[in-house]
């Protein structure tokens, strides 16, 4: 067990996109109970937040004592997207 | 029927929310969609947290990029959601990407070849249409 599983699971009140970034800024969060503007918008009206961390699987680890209770949980990155990546498969 | 999916036309890359489901539940990522790559690629830590592992793998793969070989394999997942359609039993190749990029996929042609689309860059949202099979 590691040092994210360790720590009592955490959910924060409903939060929009712009204040999650504000409070977790360029890290990776966890979300769940989603509330969606409309359907397939880009960013949600808002969101708790159940896990959070600079890397991709700490939020996910945070995260997984309320899998049960939101069989959806949303996966962020709150800092700006960038490219490149690889491109060519074989 | 179009479906219209909204994107952050300030992004570097077209990136759209997706719904990956597996045994042990579901996950909303951001993925970018990229008509470069042949497969849909999907970084392991997500699958992991919803059921997967590298043993459910169907074939090893490799990527060729700038600083050589490195290798993946391919996983069939229950459901990939994206662009508001829903492709059940959806091959994807398991890769890592790095975490500065900020997002956890690609929708690759895998996956867009079963459509029709229009990415309106400008307005950020793309059209996309099912083909008549």
């Amino acid at each position: 067990m590691d040092a994210a599983e360790r720590l009592a699971p955490v959910i924060t009140g409903a939060l929009t996109w712009p204040q999650i970034c504000e409070q977790y800024p360029d890290q990776w969060v966890c979300v769940v109970d989603i509330q969606w503007a409309e359907p397939r918008m880009f960013h949600f009206r808002n969101a708790r937040v159940v896990g959070h961390g600079t890397t991709r699987r700490e939020p996910l680890v945070q995260a997984r004592p309320w899998r049960d209770r939101y069989p959806e949980i949303g996966h962020f990155f709150t800092g700006k997207i960038i490219a490149p990546f690889p491109r060519f498969f074989a | 029927m179009k479906n219209e999916t909204h994107f952050d036309p300030d992004a570097d890359l077209i990136v759209v929310n997706a719904t990956i489901r597996g045994p042990r539940g579901s996950t909303v990522v951001r993925m970018a969609i990229d008509t470069g790559s042949a497969a849909t690629v999907i970084v392991p830590d997500v699958l992991d947290e919803i059921g997967y592992s590298a043993r459910d793998g169907t074939a090893r793969t490799s990527v060729t990029t700038a600083v050589g070989k490195e290798h993946g394999f391919l996983l069939k997942v229950a459901e990939l959601e994206a662009l508001g359609f829903t492709l059940p039993a959806f091959t994807v190749n398991v890769f890592e990407l790095a975490n500065r990029y900020g997002i956890e996929g690609l929708i690759g042609l895998n996956f867009l070849e079963r459509f029709n689309y229009e990415i309106r860059s400008a307005e950020g949202h793309i059209l996309v249409e099912k083909v008549a099979p």
